[in-house]
């Protein structure tokens, strides 16, 4: 009889292994991934030089970065283009701006029940329109799939 | 004195056990087949129209405490999550065993048992048109994409039971139980996920699940067996 009530205790332990459901609705997977841009120096390549005042416009909203050599910008989903205006002296006298196009073809994928889907960007394309104050631009990827690296170099 | 005390005690136990032996080899377990369907799902559709099912029941006595059991139906259940919904849409069976460890006095037929299952599902999930995931920035700019619908997917579980039946009218039982489950195999949507299978419902991220239901069964008895 006792040992039963041992086997009994023992599946009911293990049913309550079961029971522990992993919870899945948080979303803390990376989804769609930013553009990484890197700002260097035109006249020492390998050097990164930081810029004091920067403004980017995509769309209707203005993102502002202060002293960084470094910034995270998001990219359309709607469409397989994003415009990015850089303005340097954002509302000043000496306001300077040079338009970056990227293009690329977006592909999505599942991450999961909160998340949903993200989409990455394959075969990236960036073009320079101007250049009143960005000399050139470099890209370090043929795509944009995570955050880990930057994508693209920009040199002033 | 003490010791005339614990020496009637035992007299007393012993005297019980007999009686309740004696009694026992009187009484006859009624065998047969037992169907019910379950009720959970159809109450939960007066409330809730993402979900629309049935689920017929059955078990076989074999033995004095072991049921052969079975679970047999169809569910169509909408799940709707932050960025995407979708319809899930199918039928399945589970087989299993139940074993009675409740010891029912006289010839009273109620269960408190344990049981395993093995079950399989056979269904189809349709996607519905669902939006990207993007920075909130470009919320003006969001991209709807659409849905697509994956047919023939099938998936194999296990799960542990405990669960309680009693009988309320002559040969009339009812029944709650619960149930804990984990996925043993599936066949996933290409860019998707199985996130609820029927019989099996919400799949967690470990491939876990849980379940219950509330059922009403009829015996059908086919033959009588002493206790």
């Amino acid at each position: 009889m006792k040992q039963k009530k041992r086997y009994i205790l023992i599946i009911l332990i293990i049913g309550i292994f079961f029971l522990s459901c992993e919870r899945d609705d948080i979303c803390i997977e990376p989804t769609t991934p930013h553009l990484i841009v890197r700002i260097y120096d035109k006249d020492n390549p390998n050097e990164l030089k930081r810029i004091n005042q920067l403004s980017v416009k995509i769309v209707d909203s203005i993102l502002n970065f202060s002293s960084t050599d470094s910034i995270v910008l998001p990219v359309r989903v709607d469409l397989d283009e994003t415009k990015y205006e850089f303005i340097i002296n954002f509302e000043k006298e000496d306001e300077s701006i040079d338009i970056i196009s990227l293009t690329y073809i977006g592909e999505d994928i599942f991450v999961g029940r909160s998340c949903g889907y993200k989409t990455i960007f394959n075969n990236t394309s960036f073009t320079l329109n101007s250049k009143h104050w960005i000399d050139r631009i470099e890209p370090i990827e043929q795509q944009i799939e995570n955050e880990n690296q930057a994508h693209v170099k920009l040199f002033f | 004195m003490f010791i005339y005390f614990i020496l009637f005690g035992c007299f007393a136990t012993f005297a019980q056990n007999n009686t309740e032996q004696v009694v026992d080899s009187l009484i006859q377990n009624k065998y047969g087949l037992r169907v019910g369907i379950d009720l959970y799902n159809p109450i939960q559709a007066l409330f809730d129209d993402k979900r629309k099912g049935l689920e017929l029941i059955g078990d076989y006595r074999i033995t004095r405490k072991i049921y052969l059991a079975a679970e047999l139906g169809y569910l169509e259940n909408k799940t709707e999550e932050d960025f995407f919904s979708f319809t899930t849409n199918g039928s399945f069976l589970k087989a299993g065993i139940n074993y009675n460890a409740y010891k029912n006095w006289l010839d009273m037929e109620n269960e408190i048992y344990v049981g395993i299952r093995y079950g399989f599902s056979t269904f189809s999930q349709t996607l519905h048109s669902f939006t990207i995931n993007n920075d909130a920035i470009l919320d003006n700019q969001q991209a709807i994409k659409d849905g697509q619908k994956f047919e023939n997917l099938t998936a194999q579980w296990a799960e542990f039971i405990i669960g309680i039946k009693a009988e309320v009218f002559n040969n009339l039982y009812l029944g709650f139980s619960f149930s804990g489950k984990k996925l043993i195999s599936s066949k996933e949507p290409d860019n998707f996920k199985n996130l609820f299978v029927p019989g099996f419902n919400r799949v967690f991220l470990n491939d876990a699940g849980f379940g219950f239901n509330y059922t009403v069964s009829y015996l059908i008895p086919l033959y009588k067996k002493k206790k």
